[in-house]
C-alpha cells in the first residue's frame, strides 16, 4: 500500500468500516511508514478531541424570533403564487387608491348615465347586433350631444356671457364705423386743402 | 405433452429504479415537509424546532460568532419557507437540502465579510486561541466541554472554509460522506481528503497552542 492509498482509506479505517484485509495491509503500512503513522496519530486525536466538545445550543429566544417571523414569510410565500397565477398587475390594482379611483369613475359615468336618460334595461339577443349597437350608439350619442349643447346654451351663466361679447362686439363695430367716418372727413379736408383754394377765402368769396 | 417451465422471477413485478429510491427517501422530514406545502402552521413550528440546533451550530462554528449564526439560523429558515417547493423529496434528504442552503449562505456570508476580517489583527486572534488554550493545557482530561468547545472554535478559524466546513459537517454533525459530499457538490474521494488535511492542520494548530490532542 502506498502513502496516496492508504489516505483514501484513513476515514473509513478511523470509521473502523475496512475491511479485515485493507485493514490489514494499512496497519501494516503504518507500521513502516512515520509520516502516515504521524497523520494517523493526528487525525485520531483531533477526532477524539472533538467528540468532547460540547454541542453548540442555540439561544431559546432564537427559536421564538424565528417563529415571529413565520408569518411574513408565510405571507411571502401566499403572495408569490398569487402572483406567479396572475401577475403583478393585478397587485398593483387592488391598491386602495387604485379602488378607490375606480369607484369613483364608475360613479361618475353612472351620474352622467342618469343625466342622459340612459335607463339600464334586461339585455336581450337581439340588443348583440352589431348594426343594432352601433345605431344606438349613434343615436344616443347624438341625442346626447344634443341635449348637452341645449343644456349648455340654456344656462344662465352662458347666456349672461353670451350677450355680453355680442354687447361688445357690436360696441366695437361701432367705433369701428365711426373712427372710419372720421378718416373719409379727414381725407376729404386735406384733399380740398392740397387743391390750393383756401376754405377761408373761398368762404370770403361767396360771401 | 412439453411443458415449458416459466421462471418465477418473470411474474415478480419490480419497481422502477427511481420509485425504490423516491420510497427510500421518504422520511419523516420529507412527510413534515409535505404537511408545511398544505399550509400546516403546525407542520412549519416543528420543523424549525426540529432542526434550528444544526443550522445554529453549523453557522457558529463555521462564524465563532454567537450573533452571526444568529442571524445566518434566521435567514436559512427564512429562504426555508420561501423556497421549500423548491425541495423535491424523491431527489435526496432534506437534511442534505437544509444543510446545502446553509453551507451556501454560509459561503455568501464569508466572502461579504472578508474585507471586515482583513482588517482585524491576526495577533488579536492568536491570542484568543492562547487565553483559551494556556490555562487548559495542564491535562486533557481537565478540559471540560464547554472549554474545548472555546478551543476547537479557535482553532477551526485557523482553516481555510473548504477544510473547515467539510471538518464541521463530518465531525461535528456527524453527516455522511456521500451527504457532504451531495451538500458541497464535490466527489467522496475530495470529501475524505480534505477532512484529512482539516483534521491533520487542526491537530497542528492546537499542539502549536499546547493543547494536548
Amino acid at each position: 500500500m502506498t502513502c496516496a492509498e492508504l489516505e483514501i482509506l484513513l476515514c473509513d479505517y478511523m470509521d473502523g468500516a475496512l475491511r479485515v484485509e485493507e485493514r490489514a495491509a494499512l496497519e501494516a503500512h503504518l507500521a513502516g511508514c512515520t509520516s502516515c503513522s504521524e497523520l494517523a496519530k493526528d487525525v485520531a486525536g483531533v477526532t477524539a478531541f472533538i467528540e468532547k466538545v460540547a454541542p453548540a445550543e442555540p439561544p431559546a429566544e432564537l427559536l421564538t424570533r424565528i417563529l415571529h417571523e413565520l408569518p411574513t414569510a408565510q405571507a411571502a410565500v401566499k403572495r408569490s403564487w398569487w402572483r406567479s397565477l396572475f401577475g403583478g398587475w393585478v397587485h398593483s390594482i387592488l391598491q386602495p387608491r387604485y379602488v378607490m379611483g375606480m369607484a369613483m369613475t364608475v360613479l361618475s359615468f353612472s351620474m352622467i348615465a342618469k343625466f342622459a336618460h340612459i335607463e339600464p334595461r334586461q339585455l336581450r339577443p337581439s340588443d348583440l347586433d352589431p348594426v343594432k349597437i352601433w345605431a344606438s350608439i349613434d343615436d344616443r350619442t347624438h341625442r346626447a350631444w344634443d341635449r348637452a349643447v341645449k343644456y349648455y346654451e340654456n344656462m344662465r351663466l352662458v347666456i349672461e356671457i353670451q350677450s355680453r361679447v355680442k354687447e361688445w362686439n357690436d360696441q366695437e363695430q361701432a367705433q369701428n364705423s365711426a373712427t372710419r367716418s372720421g378718416r373719409q372727413a379727414d381725407s376729404g379736408k386735406q384733399k380740398a386743402e392740397s387743391s390750393g383754394q383756401k376754405p377761408e377765402a373761398g368762404t370770403q368769396k361767396t360771401r | 405433452m412439453a411443458t415449458v417451465a416459466i421462471p418465477a422471477a418473470k411474474w415478480n413485478w419490480v419497481p422502477p429504479y427511481r420509485m425504490v429510491r423516491a420510497a427510500d427517501s421518504l422520511d419523516a422530514d420529507s412527510q413534515l415537509v409535505e404537511r408545511c406545502l398544505t399550509g400546516q402552521d403546525a407542520a412549519w413550528e416543528d420543523l424549525v424546532k426540529l432542526h434550528t440546533r444544526r443550522v445554529y451550530s453549523i453557522c457558529y462554528r463555521f462564524t465563532n460568532s454567537d450573533a452571526e449564526a444568529q442571524d445566518l439560523t434566521q435567514d436559512v429558515f427564512m429562504r426555508v419557507f420561501k423556497n421549500l417547493k423548491s425541495f423535491r423529496s424523491g431527489e435526496g434528504l432534506f437534511v442534505v437540502w437544509l444543510t446545502r442552503l446553509t453551507r451556501n449562505l454560509l459561503i455568501d456570508h464569508y466572502r461579504r465579510t472578508r474585507m471586515d476580517r482583513a482588517t482585524e489583527s491576526i495577533e488579536d486572534q492568536v491570542k484568543v486561541l492562547e487565553e483559551t488554550a494556556t490555562p487548559l493545557s495542564r491535562t486533557d482530561r481537565m478540559l471540560a466541554g464547554r472549554e474545548a468547545s472555546e478551543i476547537l472554535q479557535g482553532a477551526l478559524q485557523k482553516l481555510s472554509p473548504e477544510l473547515r466546513e467539510t471538518v464541521i459537517l463530518r465531525d461535528i454533525e456527524e453527516m455522511e460522506y456521500r451527504e457532504i459530499a451531495q451538500v458541497l457538490n464535490v466527489p467522496e474521494g475530495t470529501v475524505k481528503s480534505r477532512l484529512n488535511r482539516g483534521r491533520a492542520e487542526l491537530a497542528r494548530i492546537l499542539r502549536r497552542h499546547k493543547v494536548q490532542i
